[in-house]
């Protein structure tokens, strides 16, 4: 068998040329975004449809959305956005501090907006299953939510090697990829919000 | 082995296991859910199984190990950088593990999609005995809708789409002078998730109530009002469509920053354009059929509103955010064989490929104009009439692209010395069958002729011509191609001729006639049909019989070979491309040392013409002349920036 000579002399694959000044895991991160966007464009059509190619009455009849207290959610989770840019400048800077200071607040940002949105949802006064509108709500807000809940994941692994002194300024991937996700999940609510709540 | 020990080792009996777990716990938290919002009866068999249909197989993916490395990250502990520890097969049980090693994975993708294959096609051969004559002959009508959409199922998202990633994912890392994937562990995630995706559509005929039976188009609102068999699909989609989505955007990555040094964009393979084209539209289309399945599983397990009318719901909704997926699907389904009958033509003709940057251009082409079209399959749908005709004129226009296609493997036949076997068989099969499945496509896209035939036997012959003829002669053509090099083997080249003839006529003899039975009228779909159309049914039924045995040989012929097969040497072809200029199988890390590339893949008949140089491995400074040496030692980055064809 070909194989058996291969244990023999077990070393490591030659190292791969690298054809490309784009980072492998950047670029991989990348591509998961645009096919999240994606998934998010399905549910912006689902939206679309019913809202604007129906005609349906937004939001339903009776209902009312906390335009308010969704905009102060807004602006915790857009500062998360700049918590985590700190975390990573000075992860870059080798500085411990920033980053376990920045990777923290970023974390317990994201937990209050997801605490708002849930407490949101037991106050608003209607449900999915009530109407369309109701379906189409809580499909891209839980959307959203499910993503929020994904990031933190990612942030709470990033937090648990930060404080067990992983990451250098020369090895930083770790806050640098999921970081990039955390702001494509700021993105995304700033346009969740603007089409469902204000417009 | 003790029990406990079965527990620390990962591997399919943790996978039973904590497949088992998964239901166990699900059943649990719906009871609790179920408790704590006082619904009545705590414990509703149907509510369990749709989650445990969620949970049950990351449970599975867990316990056979998939995520190890992963979690071994998450906990904070000390990353080790891919290891290579489980590189390489050696018995035919290690292809029951977890294996990072792209080749394995390649061989697991194609076997299990194969596998997956003769259900399907035991299910058509089901269909066709059902249809051998008018009337019930032996299933009642729902049970016949399960057998074709299962059939379907099985053929498009567990055959034809993952048997293209695997093929690709053995033969492109080595095309490209890569020794793997560029995420070797997500590599081997991909392909985990597709057993689960097939054994759940599978096991479907088992829930109460049938199989899921609404096509493999799964239409809502009936989607969402059929009984619990249908979720077995709307979930395993899921499964199939996450696994195609991280392979997709496995290959992006291992195409754009893992080449050889000197392999510019306009000296890949076709192979591996046509996979940088697919890897495209799976990452932008697929997404959309997620999110069309969640959208079902919200209003059939939810009780949600997406597709009720009466609560301002549109259900047509469901239809063009599923085609906006399902257009480019079929397009997923077909740019992975024009890169293989690219190969093939090129090799088995002794002559460059015909307008090598036209067929790269075409592909994104197609790549493009695919995501204009999806309504032509709504035609009759009852959606705004206007939008019907910008349709029609886009899928006219992607037309050209596809004939620029085969007009350049024509070109790149004429006056070749044809070498006439196996493969180049199933290649020339493949050109004359989609030529006329294409022809078909262009008159569908007519929209007098589509509302006249619409629901139809003609649609039937039109996409079985497009991805029987189409893919599937391009799947067997690629599996004789590169048989000799996955194996180390030479299958029977007789056996494959008798193969591909079989196949040949009783697939002509098999949909040729549906689309004359579909244009007098003929309704797909449909477990009874008039007396009038009984003769050619039985005729089709008969053929078909033929076609199902015919798959038999090929099957014989691939474990006959690999058990036994006569030695192939490295390079049987005398092909140019990198895959063949290593051992067959190849070594376990592809290559000792990074070859260079330096000249194009396909300059068969060019005297003294190259593609890639190897370094005799371990004295690269020796033997080279100095500006090839100067080019391999440049920086990363710097041969891609330096050639012209920077993400073009
Ligand atoms: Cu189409």
């Amino acid at each position: 068998m070909a194989s058996a000579a291969a244990v023999e002399h077990h070393h490591g694959p030659p190292p791969a040329n690298r054809s490309s000044r784009v980072e492998p895991q950047l670029l991989g991160m990348l591509l998961f975004i645009i096919s999240e966007i994606m998934v998010f464009g399905a549910f912006f059509t689902a939206y679309f449809f019913i809202r604007v190619v129906n005609g349906a009455e937004w939001p339903a009849q009776g209902t009312e959305l906390p335009k308010l207290i969704a905009g102060v959610n807004t602006a915790i989770l857009l500062s998360s956005s700049v918590t985590v840019h700190w975390a990573l400048e000075s992860a870059k800077k080798g500085n411990r501090f920033g980053l376990q200071a920045g990777i923290t607040t970023t974390l317990l940002l994201g937990a209050t907006f997801l605490f708002i949105q849930v407490n949101e949802y037991v106050h608003i006064g209607f449900a999915p299953q009530d109407h369309a509108q109701g379906s189409i709500f809580y499909g891209l807000t839980g959307l959203h939510g499910a993503h929020v809940f994904i990031g933190l994941t990612l942030l709470a692994f990033t937090t648990l090697r930060a404080f067990r002194g992983h990451f250098t300024p020369e090895e930083h991937r770790g806050v640098e990829v999921p970081g990039i996700y955390w702001h494509f999940v700021d993105v995304m609510w700033v346009i969740v919000y603007t089409t469902i709540y204000i417009i | 082995m003790t029990h406990s020990s079965v527990m620390r080792v990962p591997g399919l009996v943790r996978g039973a296991w904590a497949t088992l777990l998964g239901i166990a716990v699900s059943a649990a938290l719906t009871v609790a859910i179920r408790a704590a919002y006082g619904y009545d009866p705590l414990f509703d068999g149907e509510a369990i199984t749709i989650v445990s249909l969620v949970t049950a197989p990351l449970f599975f993916l867990v316990g056979i190990g998939a995520f190890s490395e992963w979690f071994y990250w998450a906990g904070g502990k000390p990353t080790r950088p891919e290891d290579h520890s489980s590189h390489g097969a050696h018995s035919w049980k290690d292809y029951f593990k977890v294996n990072t090693d792209h080749k394995v994975i390649g061989i697991q993708y194609v076997v299990t999609s194969f596998f997956f294959m003769l259900v399907g096609g035991l299910l058509a051969m089901m269909v066709r005995a059902e249809l051998a004559a008018p009337g019930s002959q032996f299933v009642d009508s729902n049970a016949y809708n399960g057998l074709f959409s299962v059939h379907a199922s099985l053929m498009i998202f567990l055959f034809i789409i993952p048997v293209f990633a695997g093929l690709a994912n053995y033969v492109l890392p080595l095309m490209i002078g890569a020794p793997d994937m560029a995420f070797p562990r997500l590599n081997a995630l991909s392909f985990w998730m597709l057993p689960v995706a097939g054994t759940m559509m599978t096991l479907s005929f088992f829930a109460p109530g049938g199989s899921f039976a609404t096509g493999w188009t799964a239409y809502a609102p009936l989607s969402t009002e059929v009984p619990l068999g249908q979720m077995f699909f709307t979930v395993g989609v899921q499964f199939a469509g996450a696994s195609s989505i991280a392979t997709a955007l496995n290959f992006l990555v291992t195409i754009i920053t893992m080449r050889a040094p000197g392999m510019s964009f306009w000296r890949m393979p076709l192979l591996v354009w046509a996979n940088f084209s697919t890897s495209l539209l799976v990452v932008i289309a697929t997404p959309f059929i997620a999110a069309s399945q969640f959208f079902v599983l919200l209003d059939y397990g939810l009780g949600f509103n997406f597709f009720v009318p009466e609560d301002s719901g549109d259900v047509l909704m469901y239809q063009h955010v599923f085609w906006f997926y399902s257009h480019p699907a079929v397009y997923i389904m077909m740019l992975p064989g024009f890169g293989i009958v690219s190969e093939i033509l090129a090799v088995k003709a002794r002559k460059p490929v015909f307008g090598y940057r036209m067929m790269a251009f075409s592909l994104l082409a197609i790549v493009l104009l695919g995501f204009t079209v999806w309504a032509h399959h709504m035609f009759v749908s009852g959606m705004q009439s206007w939008i019907r005709v910008p349709m029609m004129v886009t899928t006219a226009i992607i037309a050209v692209p596809t004939g620029i296609k085969i007009f350049s493997w024509l070109a790149t036949l004429w006056r070749g010395v044809l070498n006439v076997d196996t493969p180049m068989l199933w290649a020339l099969g493949f050109l004359t069958m989609f030529t006329l499945g294409g022809i078909s496509g262009v008159m569908l896209a007519m929209i007098p002729l589509t509302i006249h035939v619409s629901d139809t036997y003609f649609i039937v012959a039109h996409i079985h011509y497009v991805l029987f003829g189409g893919s599937l002669f391009t799947i067997f053509a690629g599996v004789y191609y590169w048989f000799p090099k996955m194996t180390g083997r030479m299958f029977d080249q007789t056996l494959g001729k008798v193969h591909f003839w079989l196949t040949f006529v009783a697939f002509n003899a098999t949909f040729a006639p549906m689309h004359l039975i579909g244009v007098q009228g003929m309704p797909r779909r449909v477990a009874d049909y008039p007396e009038q159309f009984a003769t050619w049914n039985l005729v089709i039924s008969l053929a078909s019989f033929v076609l199902g045995l015919s798959t038999l040989i090929f099957v014989y012929n691939m474990v006959a070979s690999w058990r036994g097969g006569p030695r192939a040497g490295s390079n049987p072809w005398r092909a140019l491309t990198l895959e063949w200029q290593v051992s067959s199988p190849p070594p376990i890390f592809n290559f000792d040392a990074v070859p260079t590339v330096v000249g194009g893949p396909y300059e068969y008949g060019v005297p003294g013409a190259v593609h890639g140089v190897f370094k005799p491995a371990g004295h690269p400074a020796e033997a080279e002349p100095a500006p090839q040496e100067g080019r391999a030692r440049q920086p990363a980055g710097a041969v891609a920036a330096g050639s012209t064809d920077r993400e073009q």
